[in-house]
């Protein structure tokens, strides 16, 4: 098969042996007029066809999670690091009383501010706080989400397709995305994990 | 060499079918041929008409033996064997002392013409080639024997194909008609 790219990871047809083939073709009454080589050449250009025919069909808004964790501009830091601890989420959009976007907190945040030199890997902070003897973390704790928080979010629509989606996080280089609706308030998040749910028919019931 | 390894081949042939379906593929191909034969020695006899020719039987391999296949549907067998025909015919009268150069023009011709219309079917290749080979009974039905033999006849064995292919649960005849 050509490679084609890009191309998110995980999303190859599963691998289907010449005896599967065999095995189906014995099922079916009836001379096939085909040999399991080329079944299995139309099954994987088939397979690739329907990916991404349901990948440029999706929408943002059937795939995004609805109940999304979120937090104020100046909710304490103390609190968003609890918020994403409890709902085990790596970022939480953060919104002004209207429910609009202003900002997007996330780990990498967290973590470029515990250390220095701009490193954004946990396995960074942790070394970083047992060469020097004494975690920056503490350096943050007065802090309000409106001091870490990217700005300005990058977010898109309820009806972006998910193919944009997945530019955008290459693109930009993010893990999740606010969606919001047509008034601009927020109205669901689509993180790495919903796409993943999506490119293996998982979720969507399609396999 | 990437030329030389292609000759090996790169999967297995296909399950062997039921026993239930070879018998089937026989009923069919029995009377499908059974009901050309019949007209050919009891009605055309001594006349100089004929209506069995060689390319039924390998149109019976398809219709009755193999028919999910997209070689077997109606399209491809009426098409195939009336395209091949008449383009049999026209290479014959283009160059009838030249049989050795008809035979292959007539052939090369009928496969391109019928993927260019999508109606292959195999046997017209030969239907092509015994309009050209099929000697002077043959030659004196000048395009009529696109026809009889040729449409009537597959005509017919459609007729049985639908009437035998039907029967049993575990078929189905055709696929498409168009």
């Amino acid at each position: 098969m050509a490679n084609k790219s890009p191309e998110p990871t995980g999303m190859h047809s599963p691998e289907i042996s010449d005896e599967d083939i065999f095995a189906a073709m014995k099922e079916i009454p009836g001379y096939l007029d085909i040999t399991p080589g080329d079944f299995k050449e139309v099954y994987h250009l088939a397979w690739r066809h329907a990916r991404e025919r349901l990948l440029r069909a999706a929408k943002a808004r059937e795939i995004m999670t609805r109940e999304v964790a979120k937090v104020k501009a100046d909710t304490p830091l103390k609190d968003v690091a609890v918020l994403m601890a409890q709902r085990a989420v790596s970022g939480v959009p953060v919104v002004d009383d209207a429910n609009r976007v202003v900002g997007v907190i996330s780990e990498k945040d967290f973590l470029r501010s515990m250390s220095a030199g701009g490193i954004t890997s946990f396995m960074g902070v942790v070394a970083q706080c047992l060469q020097e003897k004494g975690c920056k973390a503490l350096g943050i704790r007065k802090g309000k989400a409106a001091d870490l928080m990217s700005t300005p979010a990058v977010t898109v629509a309820e009806d972006t397709q998910v193919l944009e989606i997945i530019k955008l996080f290459k693109e930009k280089g993010i893990n999740r995305v606010p969606v919001l609706d047509t008034q601009g308030r927020l109205s669901g998040i689509v993180s790495r994990g919903d796409l993943l749910n999506l490119a293996t028919f998982r979720g969507g019931g399609a396999l | 060499m990437k030329y030389f390894r292609k000759m090996r081949g790169t999967t297995k042939s296909p399950p062997r079918v039921s026993l239930a379906e070879m018998a089937w593929s026989w009923l069919g191909a029995f009377l499908g041929i059974l009901a050309v034969a019949l007209i050919n020695d009891k009605f055309l006899d001594g006349t100089a008409q004929v209506m069995l020719i060689g390319s039924f039987g390998a149109s019976a391999v398809l219709i009755y033996g193999a028919i999910k296949s997209p070689l077997a549907q109606p399209r491809n067998l009426l098409g195939g064997h009336v395209i091949s025909a008449i383009i049999g015919v026209s290479v014959y009268k283009l160059f009838p002392g030249a049989l050795w150069l008809a035979a292959p023009l007539a052939v090369a011709t009928a496969i391109a013409v019928m993927h260019a219309t999508r109606t292959l079917h195999p046997p017209g290749g030969a239907t092509a080639l015994i309009a050209v080979i099929g000697g002077t009974k043959i030659h004196a039905l000048g395009y009529f024997y696109v026809v009889a033999p040729v449409g009537l006849g597959a005509a017919i064995m459609l007729a049985v194909a639908l009437l035998v292919n039907n029967i049993p649960k575990t078929r189905s005849y055709p696929e498409y008609w168009v």
